[in-house]
């Protein structure tokens, strides 16, 4: 126990160790827009969950982030004579993805509050826009107010401006969601009575949905809550000065206008091909199977290296060297008793600071070693469950213990602990949707992008609940085959 | 061959063996019999390293085998068979294969000469037509039956026997016990620890009485189950007989 301990204190040292050399490198202020342009590219963040601002559509047969936002971004880019890069995170992820350098710069409709003004820079407000309150169709004449809200459970996106707004609505009891599409679902499930939105928002999906009305909210705000603005790392004014000019060209040429009458248009044409096919699974089809691809692709990486990570530390448990068992046994609690979700996050973020790894690679790696610390006490377990006099037989017959490990231990163990294993196997098909969070386009990932775009609130769950079965249980199903061939009792 | 000089062996504080000494001869079948908690079974364990003497030094075939390397003891007990009560054979593994995987894996034999070999001594304990079957589809007395000629199929130079019956159903002892008085018959070192006092009048050349840890008393069949020197042993056999 005292060498795990030990262990666990070596780990912390180490992570401390890199946090504190990323002080140093967030020191170097004003590098972004030198490196954007040495490298040539722009990688702007978004969540792309917000029509007309960022949402998916289809452009020339391929499936893109577009809306206003990004034309920006696009304009930006063009004046730094650079490539755009668009990454799609989760609304509540932006900013720790920009203060890790995941990103350059963050543009998604984003409102330069006071409390964000705390941990990044903004650039002048490009959109000016008003708030909006959704309620159910039905609802119309009732609610018509703020003060008719009054006492009433309010839905608003976690993080976000109108999380502040809504305390203005008299004793309302807030509901605070990651993703705007459940929050719309629970609108028409009769879980919140209304939505707090952003006013074009609001507007686009209300056009687009005869269930939902909109009005505007009368709310008292200051002059910088009521626009949209990039956001940056502290410290970069060169960047930030590049990004003003671009964005006053915009104010100046009124191309605002111009960019939300094209992102209109690409609401339309996804309503359209929705209208024209028959089956919404026929529609949306592309987005659930790349999930499905990318969710196999997470999971037979993670249980493979998980494999292979798990059997070398279930055999440094097993050894008789204490530095070994004690490096071995600290790894394992530790990584079993922080929460997965964490561990993504912090894979990811914590790398943005040294190498840039992409979010699916940093997903893998954080499902791989979560999985090896399983596997280990799996197979550990299941080495520990074969009879003693099995390897006193194999001893006695002269065999030396790493032959007996692996003829005769081995075999069996694998077939104690095939059930366990394939468990394992099938939680990480579950559990792999976590990294959805650094947007990894997995499956959960894709279900969302689906409900954003079709605005549809259960139907892409359903599905994807149906895809989920299909793989578990085939997998199940080719388990006990398996498992029935090593039988022989 | 084994020579056994003040062997001790204690678990933690519970001294199992206390001073041990005795030498076993070529072609010699010794049978150790003893009240349970005696040491019988410990005194056989050490004898091939499967428990670490506390003290003392065993030597086997002018090697001493305390103190030895990993690698170097491997190979002695591949000259030493044993045999365990509860007959321990590889449930993954056919009967066949329960025979070749050390001589293949350890010893270098290859697997056309190891299969017929294998075949020929499951002939040897009766169970020719077993050669494919799994253990747990084996009676009792069948799997240690394999047991004897898979410690067999090493080509030991002493064979070790840890209460082989004491795990059977009656009816299947004898079947046993007739594969190993064969044995005996054949000139092979053994030292078997048993509570069958018929197998070991019968076959044994010599008897060593156990208790406590220590060698009580030794002599032929004869002597020991007629006239028992020791009063410990008397009390014994007037249980067990």
């Amino acid at each position: 126990m005292k060498k795990g301990i030990q262990g666990i204190l070596l780990m912390i040292l180490l992570w401390t160790g890199l946090f504190v050399s990323s002080d140093v490198v967030s020191a170097e202020d004003g590098s972004a827009l030198k490196r954007v342009q040495d490298e040539g590219v722009l990688v702007v963040g978004t969540s792309a969950d917000f029509p007309p601002f960022e949402f998916y559509a289809e452009v020339d047969g391929e499936r893109q982030v577009v809306g206003m936002d990004m034309m920006i971004a696009q304009k930006i880019a063009d004046d730094l004579g650079v490539e755009l890069e668009i990454q799609d995170i989760g609304f509540d992820s932006l900013l720790p993805a920009l203060e890790a350098r995941n990103v350059d710069i963050v543009i998604a409709g984003m409102t330069p509050t006071a409390e964000r003004r705390k941990s990044v820079d903004f650039s002048e407000i490009y959109f000016k826009t008003f708030q909006n309150i959704m309620v159910r169709a039905e609802d119309e004449e009732v609610y018509t107010s703020l003060e008719s809200l009054k006492g009433l459970p309010i839905g608003v996106q976690s993080g976000s401006l109108q999380e502040g707004l809504a305390e203005q609505i008299e004793d309302a009891e807030l509901m605070s969601l990651t993703n705007l599409s459940d929050l719309l679902l629970a609108l028409k499930t009769n879980r919140i009575e209304a939505m707090v939105m952003q006013g074009p928002n609001a507007e686009a999906h209300a056009g687009n949905d005869e269930d939902l009305h909109t009005f505007v909210g009368a709310f008292e705000m200051e002059d910088d809550d009521a626009g949209s603005a990039v956001a940056f790392r502290q410290g970069e004014d060169s960047l930030v000065a590049a990004v003003n000019e671009s964005l006053a060209e915009i104010a100046e040429q009124n191309l605002t206008d111009e960019y939300l009458a094209v992102a209109g248009e690409y609401m339309a044409q996804s309503e359209d091909s929705e209208a024209e096919e028959s089956g919404f699974a026929a529609n949306y089809w592309d987005y659930f199977w790349d999930g499905t691809s990318i969710t196999l692709l997470i999971s037979a990486v993670s249980v493979l290296v998980g494999l292979i990570l798990g059997f070398i530390l279930a055999l440094m448990r097993l050894s008789k060297s204490l530095v070994l068992k004690g490096l071995a046994t600290a790894y394992v609690e530790f990584v079993r008793g922080t929460p997965l979700l964490i561990q993504v996050m912090f894979i990811y973020f914590a790398s943005g600071l040294v190498v840039n790894l992409p979010a699916l690679a940093a997903g893998i790696i954080a499902v791989s070693l979560n999985s090896g610390a399983y596997i280990a006490e799996i197979i550990r377990g299941g080495i520990n469950s074969v009879n003693k006099g099995q390897e006193e037989a194999a001893r006695s017959l002269g065999m030396s213990k790493k032959e007996a490990m692996r003829h005769i231990i081995f075999p069996q163990a694998v077939k104690n602990i095939w059930p366990a294993l394939g468990n394992e196997f099938i939680t990480i098909i579950k559990e792999s949707s976590i990294v959805s969070v650094i947007g990894v386009g997995e499956l959960i990932f894709q279900t969302r992008v689906v409900r954003s775009i079709s605005f549809q609130g259960i139907l892409p769950l359903f599905v994807a609940m149906l895809i989920y079965f299909a793989l578990t249980f085939t997998l199940t199903k080719l388990l006990n085959f398996y498992e029935g061939r090593m039988n022989h009792d | 061959m084994i020579k056994v000089n003040h062997l001790k062996k204690s678990f933690g504080k519970n001294v199992v063996l206390k001073d041990l000494n005795e030498e076993v001869s070529q072609g010699e079948v010794v049978v150790v019999i003893g009240p349970s908690g005696s040491g019988k079974s410990t005194f056989l364990r050490c004898l091939n390293l499967l428990e670490e003497p506390t003290g003392g030094e065993i030597v086997f075939e002018g090697t001493t085998l305390t103190g030895l390397k990993e690698k170097e003891m491997n190979q002695l007990r591949q000259k030493m068979g044993m045999v365990f009560q509860q007959f321990n054979l590889f449930p993954h593994k056919t009967a066949k294969e329960n025979l070749t995987i050390a001589p293949v894996k350890s010893k270098g034999v290859n697997q056309m000469e190891a299969d017929n070999k294998a075949v020929k001594l499951l002939d040897q304990v009766g169970l020719g037509d077993k050669a494919d079957a799994y253990p747990a589809s084996l009676s009792g007395g069948q799997q240690q039956r394999v047991a004897i000629a898979r410690a067999l199929a090493m080509d030991p130079d002493v064979m070790l026997f840890d209460e082989p019956t004491s795990a059977l159903d009656p009816e299947m002892v004898g079947e046993v016990l007739k594969v190993m008085k064969d044995l005996a018959k054949s000139g092979i070192t053994m030292i078997v620890v048993t509570h069958e006092m018929g197998f070991a009048r019968e076959v044994a050349d010599r008897v060593l009485f156990m208790d406590d840890g220590y060698i009580v008393e030794q002599g032929t069949p004869e002597n020991i189950f007629t006239q028992p020197a020791h009063e410990r042993t008397q009390d014994f056999l007037a249980k067990v007989l």
